[in-house]
């Protein structure tokens, strides 16, 4: 188990690794931030005595060495639009990327676990038509589009939950339902094919023919039989919501991570950029470790 | 069933962790929100609209505060300021001023500002923005007097020194997260992603404003900002688009000091022929864009700078849109050797202004319906501002660059001396008698300097047909109802909480 972990571990460090080089370049293709922040008419001088404040006067070889070395002791370097260190401004969006992904991943699970397993058992039958119906529409409505409706309905035509922002629990109403959407969808129709499979395997036949009752045929015989190709489908959605929900967090003032990156990208805030991708990166790679170590757990076959 | 209940309980209790109590809220108690959040409360960088909205006359004060409306200084922490001559300028300061830390406001902490703001060591938006291309510095006389000397002298340094935020001596020479100011608002909480709150200060020298605390939020979607002055959510919104200002009660247009042009670059042919650059203006339905493309509420514009700009002249009036007449200009100035069939390529910038993407095309139909050869490319601004500003690139072809300037400080040189001078870093021709003129205004002041702007004016308008102006913009804010507040011209650059009250 240990060789396994350390094995994806150097993999991992070698995938951060490329993706340094890679964005700390690629990143500096898209222009000289000093455009950015000063004014269009600022002076020569002006603009000569920002770079050299913050390094920008350097070979673009000399920055990446500087880089790499401030990187070697954790330093992701300052951000030049904030005038803090990039890690402390992306660990503060992380904060709240991770409370919505894991609230709205529990949530999606729980529901598209509980009606998926539920349509399969009665495949056909009204409830798995319309939970086909709602998620088919669910994992095709656009977010921006859904977030939208939802503030004119909810919060300006009914006043039942504020617009957005993230100060009460009621705040967290609509953004977690909007996220909740798409991947209900894609997950309940995961879970409903699985089951279908697992529903019709010779043990379940047997365990009916023993008189055991339908939840106990669902949700401890078939489910755990099942819950390989849905926790792989939870994991690619836990690392896409990882990443930031840019539309969620753009609508509802949501201070997360994706939004961080996108507006540092269009700011060319590069330590921010690269501080928010290797901490999002880091922390996917820990998520896939221990996705790795839950299929060991759930399937006996399976181990490293 | 009862794992299902615990799944609930917990569910349940992991919104509960995350939620906050909603603190109780003062009828005198507003909220603000903002189209972006801000990256620093610093007072050095107060002239960046958001900041500015926050800190200005807020948190940080000024010696001196613009009135939009005539041009004039009121004096805000000092008394007076006379010219000693030479570049020299002496300010009395206030007496019995203090800082939101309980420090004593003098003399020293206005030299520690100039000193901080002008630092090699940060790179402040305030020096870049207003102090470049002179040396200034400051001397203190007594506790309470204090000169300032630029070199080359600066008959409106008044003006450029009412811009700079006061602080503290003790401020470090590094961007501050915990701004000190002597305004009637003190920093309460900034809690990063969320909001920041200012609380009125009862040691506040000047008269106490109704507001007694203020929420500033961010919200990147203009339709939510819009909608949360509905929902009673929010009070002010400075910024919403057009389409969603609709509610006469709530909504109010206001000039925002952006003016739009074309600039056009007179050293490359067939731009530098004057019947071409009258032909491009003749061209332009400007009235066509009012109401449809443009606010019906924007001011066709015949020059650089706002109406409400020193020495603006009423009587200029735009070439009147004449397609056949243009045609004309282009015709003979082909008869006469000109390449006018060379390509012009127009330089638009990505979400420059509202609906820039369609002006622009737009503007290149109406250039091509006149018999000119015009090709759009819009840019991002970092590409955008290469073809903008100068070094310009020497085997460039024939340029047009739409851009939008904005000048809130009721003086001309802001604007004409970058725009317009031969060695202005954004200039697109160089004209000696042009240069005499702006010399000439900006080495003047009082009566005779509005006086000697007119003909600079009247000279890059009408004797030079530079560039192309098109408009005077507008911007829109949605306040409530239950407030008393007129967004002005300087809405697009400060906020001040004092002029709000309640109904």
């Amino acid at each position: 188990m240990n060789k396994f972990i350390l094995k994806r571990a150097l993999a991992s460090l070698v995938s951060l690794l490329f993706l340094v080089v890679a964005v700390f370049f690629l990143s500096r293709l898209t222009g000289d931030p000093t455009d950015l922040y000063l004014p269009v008419d600022a002076s020569l001088a002006s603009r000569e005595q920002f770079r050299k404040i913050h390094g920008l006067d350097q070979p673009l070889m000399v920055q990446f060495f500087n880089y790499v070395r401030d990187l070697a002791v954790l330093d992701f370097g300052e951000s030049i639009r904030r005038a803090r260190p990039a890690l402390d401004v992306v660990l503060e969006a992380f904060k709240w990327t991770l409370q919505l992904a894991l609230i709205t991943l529990f949530l999606v699970t729980l529901a598209a676990i509980i009606f998926g397993s539920l349509a399969a058992f009665r495949v056909g039958g009204m409830f798995d038509r319309f939970a086909t119906f709602f998620s088919l529409i669910g994992a095709s409505a656009p977010d921006f589009w859904l977030a939208i409706v939802a503030i004119v309905v909810f919060s300006v035509g009914l006043g039942w939950v504020p617009t957005s922002g993230t100060g009460t629990m009621m705040h967290w109403i609509l953004p977690v339902t909007i996220l909740f959407i798409r991947p209900f969808g894609l997950i309940l129709q995961v879970v409903r094919s699985s089951m279908i499979t697992a529903l019709s395997a010779a043990y379940i036949k047997t365990a009916r023919a023993k008189g055991a009752k339908a939840k106990s045929i669902i949700f401890i015989h078939a489910l755990r039989n099942a819950l390989l190709p849905i926790i792989t489908v939870i994991g690619d959605q836990a690392a896409g919501m990882l990443n930031g929900a840019v539309i969620v967090e753009t609508i509802f003032g949501f201070p997360g991570v994706g939004k961080l990156m996108i507006d540092s990208i269009l700011q060319r805030d590069f330590s921010v950029v690269l501080a928010s991708i290797m901490v999002t990166a880091f922390v996917i790679f820990l998520m896939n470790i221990l996705i790795d170590l839950l299929y060991a757990v759930l399937d006996p076959r399976i181990r490293y | 069933m009862k794992k299902f209940k615990s799944l609930l309980l917990l569910s349940a209790f992991s919104m509960a962790a995350i939620s906050g109590g909603s603190a109780f809220a003062a009828d005198t108690d507003i909220t603000i929100v903002l189209s972006e959040e801000l990256d620093l409360i610093e007072p050095c960088m107060a002239s960046q609209s958001n900041i500015g909205r926050v800190v200005l006359q807020n948190i940080s004060e000024t010696l001196a505060v613009l009135n939009p409306e005539n041009g004039e200084l009121k004096p805000r922490l000092a008394l007076s300021w006379q010219d000693m001559g030479n570049g020299k300028w002496r300010y009395k300061l206030r007496d019995g001023v203090k800082f939101s830390d309980g420090t004593t406001f003098d003399a020293k902490d206005v030299k520690h500002s100039l000193d901080r703001t002008l630092s090699e060591d940060i790179a402040c938006e305030l020096k870049a923005r207003y102090f470049g291309g002179m040396e200034l510095k400051a001397d203190i006389v007594d506790d309470l007097t204090i000169d300032f000397t630029a070199v080359p002298a600066q008959p409106i340094l008044p003006l450029l020194i009412s811009a700079l935020t006061i602080v503290p001596e003790e401020t470090p020479i590094k961007f501050t997260r915990e701004p000190i100011g002597t305004g009637p608002y003190v920093l309460s909480a900034w809690n990063v992603g969320q909001n920041i709150i200012l609380d009125r200060r009862d040691d506040y020298w000047g008269a106490k404003p109704e507001v007694s605390k203020a929420t500033y939020l961010f919200r990147s979607d203009a339709a939510v900002r819009a909608a949360m002055v509905q929902t009673g959510e929010a009070d002010i919104v400075p910024q919403i688009s057009e389409e969603l200002a609709t509610n006469a009660k709530t909504d109010f247009a206001y000039p925002n000091s952006e003016t739009t042009y074309l600039r056009l670059d007179h050293f490359i042919e067939p731009l530098g022929d004057i019947r071409v650059r009258k032909a491009l203006n003749m061209a332009v339905d400007r009235e066509a864009f009012l109401g449809t493309l443009v606010p019906k509420e924007a001011i066709i514009a015949t020059h650089m700078v706002p109406p409400s700009t020193l020495g603006w002249l009423k009587d200029l009036k735009p070439l009147a849109f004449d397609v056949k007449a243009a045609k004309a200009l282009v015709d003979e100035a082909r008869a006469d050797g000109v390449n006018v069939d060379e390509e012009i390529i127009l330089i638009g910038r990505t979400a420059n202004f509202p609906h820039a993407t369609e002006i622009n095309e737009a503007l290149t139909q109406m250039f091509n319906d006149v018999g000119l050869n015009v090709k759009l490319q819009m840019r991002e601004v970092g590409e955008w501002i290469d073809f903008y500003s100068k070094p310009f690139a020497e085997d460039r072809g024939p340029r047009m660059v739409t851009a939008q300037h904005d000048n809130s400080r009721g003086d001309p040189v802001f604007s004409m001396v970058w725009k317009y001078s031969c060695d202005g870093g954004q200039s697109g021709l160089c004209d000696k008698e042009l240069d005499g003129l702006i010399s000439k205004a900006s080495a003047a002041a009082g009566d005779e300097r509005a006086a000697l702007w007119g003909p600079v004016f009247k000279r890059v308008h009408e004797d030079l047909v530079a560039d192309i102006f098109l408009f005077h913009m507008v911007g829109f804010t949605r306040v409530s109802e239950r407030l008393n507040y007129t967004p002005s011209i300087s809405t697009n650059s400060e906020l001040p909480l004092e002029e709000i009250s309640f109904k």
